[in-house]
């Protein structure tokens, strides 16, 4: 697997579902029925994993939340969706092929 | 392998549509939670089987009973050839249904048996096997029974759990865990020491029609404990515990969601099918907000069923 970095983009697979609980999150991989519990901001990184944002503005946005220090949200961030990634809750988005001039 | 490989020699041949040579002129009804639940075409041999089975649980219809019992779920039962399914050496084999599920239907395949569910929008079923009688018939239609069970208090707002119940005979506890966490073992330990066993393997938890708290009733499905007789009923719902074996005893309370999570991954059948998740966990979410959840761990010596009587409301 890439190693996640603050510009890698990352979304949720297809068969991961979640739903928030009174601030956690239970995650759902519905092929085979496994759940999760991740605390809330585990949860929060759910809904940013939009496949539309990097994780550079993940960082962003939870250090703006918890007004947090920007590089040690920055460290546990990636830590984190290093973890999520291995365990199959994100996926990074595959990057656009470059189009040639005049297509 | 794609779906149905594991037991039919054939699986590109799976019905498409509810249509086959019926077994015999025979119907009847399973009086269980989520139905009344209807079966046409059956031979004379496989009712006697399902009563049974069943008990009074099963009521033979004649064919004017039959049209106008409108509640509840109809399934036609056909024959299929035996030589449309592999031959399994089943010895401590795990037997677990394959299914495929679509927007409009669910597709079953197991020992000796092909199914399928129809939503239009409501439920109907249709059951292929080669078995006119004996303890294998009764096999297949139990197994068939318990995903249609499963689908219909889903439909109701209620919900089939992988769980031991137990009840004081005033209110019900659910134990839940996955094979191997103790369910049989908890609840032998409760009938020592006096208390009721609804079921090791499977019960239903239901939101009565005229409101108030959760329910669990009783389902004619049961594990290694074996088979239990008792009335046909439903107990108000008093905690679920999430189960542990340990050294020893302790109950901790579970979070909302850890308790939604444990319900979640207990609800067989439903919770893989993506087409009809939601109101599976909208069940579910209502079920953890509406009762106290707790991990119980436990160990063969201890007085469970203490332990749970003293279990806070």
């Amino acid at each position: 697997m890439s190693e996640i970095t603050s510009s890698t983009v990352l979304r949720r697979p297809a068969d991961i579902r979640y739903r928030r609980i009174d601030g956690e999150a239970v995650v759902l991989r519905q092929s085979t029925a496994e759940v999760l519990v991740l605390n809330g901001v585990g949860a929060t990184v759910l809904d940013l994993a939009d496949g539309k944002r990097p994780v550079d503005e993940w960082i962003d946005a939870l250090a703006r939340e918890y007004g947090a220090d920007r590089e040690t949200v920055a460290r546990d961030v990636l830590e984190f969706a290093g973890e999520a990634s291995a365990a199959g809750l994100l996926e990074p988005v595959p990057a656009m092929p470059a189009t040639k001039a005049g297509e | 392998m794609s779906f149905g490989g594991e037991f039919l020699c054939h699986p590109d041949l799976f019905p498409g549509r509810r249509s086959g040579e019926p077994w015999g002129e025979w119907r009847l009804v399973l009086d269980v939670p989520g139905g009344p639940y209807r079966f046409s075409g059956l031979a004379e041999t496989q009712v006697e089987a399902l009563r049974l089975r069943f008990g009074r649980l099963c009521r033979v219809l004649d064919s004017a009973a039959l049209k106008t019992a409108e509640a509840g779920v109809h399934t036609a039962v056909f024959r299929a050839p035996g030589a449309d399914f592999l031959e399994l050496d089943t010895r401590g084999w795990e037997y677990t249904l394959d299914l495929d599920h679509a927007e409009s239907f669910v597709r079953i395949a197991g020992l000796r048996l092909m199914a399928r569910l129809d939503w239009a929008p409501g439920i109907t079923g249709g059951l292929w096997t080669p078995e006119v009688a004996g303890e294998m018939w009764v096999s297949v239609l139990e197994n068939y029974l318990r995903l249609l069970v499963a689908y219909r208090l889903v439909a109701e707002g209620g919900v089939l759990l992988h769980s031991a119940g137990v009840s004081d005979g005033h209110s019900a506890w659910l134990l839940l865990g996955p094979s191997g966490a103790g369910k049989t073992t908890a609840s032998r330990l409760c009938l020592a020491a006096g208390a009721e066993v609804l079921s090791d393997d499977l019960n239903a938890a239901r939101f009565p029609d005229g409101g108030g708290g959760p329910v669990v009733a009783r389902l004619p499905f049961t594990g290694d404990l074996g088979e239990r007789q008792g009335e046909p009923g439903a107990w108000p719902l008093r905690a679920v515990l999430r189960l542990r074996q340990g050294p020893a005893e302790s109950l901790v309370p579970l979070s909302p969601a850890a308790a939604f999570a444990a319900l979640v991954a207990a609800a067989p059948y439903v919770n893989r099918d993506l087409w009809r998740r939601e109101p599976l966990l909208a069940a579910l979410d209502r079920l953890a907000h509406a009762v106290p959840a707790w991990e119980l761990t436990f160990s063969l010596g201890a007085d469970l069923w203490s332990i749970l009587a003293r279990i806070p409301l």
